[in-house]
């Protein structure tokens, strides 16, 4: 079961529309995961308990030390879109291992 | 969503804005006059912005000011702006948004069903076509989304 965080600045917004994207994806790719989504503060903290950062690209720089403690980070330019996320999903998680 | 928005005159059109904080303000202006949210609110959605960047615009055109629930919020509510032209949040034009819509939440329940429906709408790159033509309330009522 892979642990993932959805972050953005307030974990009310653009971190809940992340989650619901996430999990379509997942679905889609036969991947099994729990997601959690906060606020950008409280991902920072707690990254490190988790195998991967899902946020917008303008928030990467916030993870450069969880990125260190090898968690994967991926930054979304588009939000909405399934198949960037689809993209990414692939190529850090599902080609990466 | 849409229908509730309309129908309580929650939006708003623009030709431009110098600033983006500019644009904010007037995005959340029929949530201020409804009491919807207080002033405040507004002032916490550009201090995060100015604090985190500008992580409110999710896609092409589209941003969605909000901040954290509690501070100068009293209702659950979706409001929404459009502008002719872009307002730019950094340099970047990945950070262009036309279309604003500004989310307020004290129900979490409602508000989920709200950026659902939301995110569902303009993942349809036809509907925010659609949405990026439209200049006045009368045709945002006659936009229909497959979602809503």
């Amino acid at each position: 079961m892979l642990k993932v965080i959805a972050a953005c600045g307030s974990g009310m917004g653009s971190s809940q529309i992340i989650k619901m994207k996430l999990e379509k994806v997942f679905k889609k790719l036969g991947i099994e995961a729990s997601i959690y989504h906060t606020n950008i503060g409280d991902a920072k903290s707690q990254a490190a308990n988790y195998d991967v950062v899902v946020c917008s690209d303008s928030l990467i720089g916030t993870f450069a030390n969880a990125t260190a403690k090898k968690v994967i980070v991926i930054g979304l330019k588009n939000l909405l879109s399934e198949k960037e996320i689809e993209e990414k999903v692939l190529e850090k998680i599902v080609n990466a291992q | 969503m849409f229908k509730e928005l309309i129908e309580k005159k929650r939006y708003s059109f623009h030709e431009s804005f110098a600033t983006w904080q500019d644009a904010v303000r007037a995005a959340c202006q029929p949530l201020l006059a409804d009491k919807t949210i207080e002033a405040e609110y507004i002032d916490a959605i550009i201090s995060k912005v100015t604090e985190l960047g500008p992580y409110i615009v999710i896609a092409p055109n589209i941003c969605i000011p909000h901040a954290q629930e509690g501070v100068g919020v009293n209702d659950t509510a979706v409001c929404f702006m459009k502008t002719e032209k872009s307002v730019h949040f950094s340099d970047n034009s990945e950070h262009d948004a036309k279309l604003f819509f500004v989310l307020a939440s004290v129900d979490n329940a409602v508000h989920l069903e709200n950026l659902c429906e939301l995110s569902e709408c303009l993942s349809d790159e036809e509907f925010v076509d659609k949405l990026l033509a439209v200049h006045s309330g009368e045709e945002l009522k006659n936009l229909t989304c497959s979602m809503s």
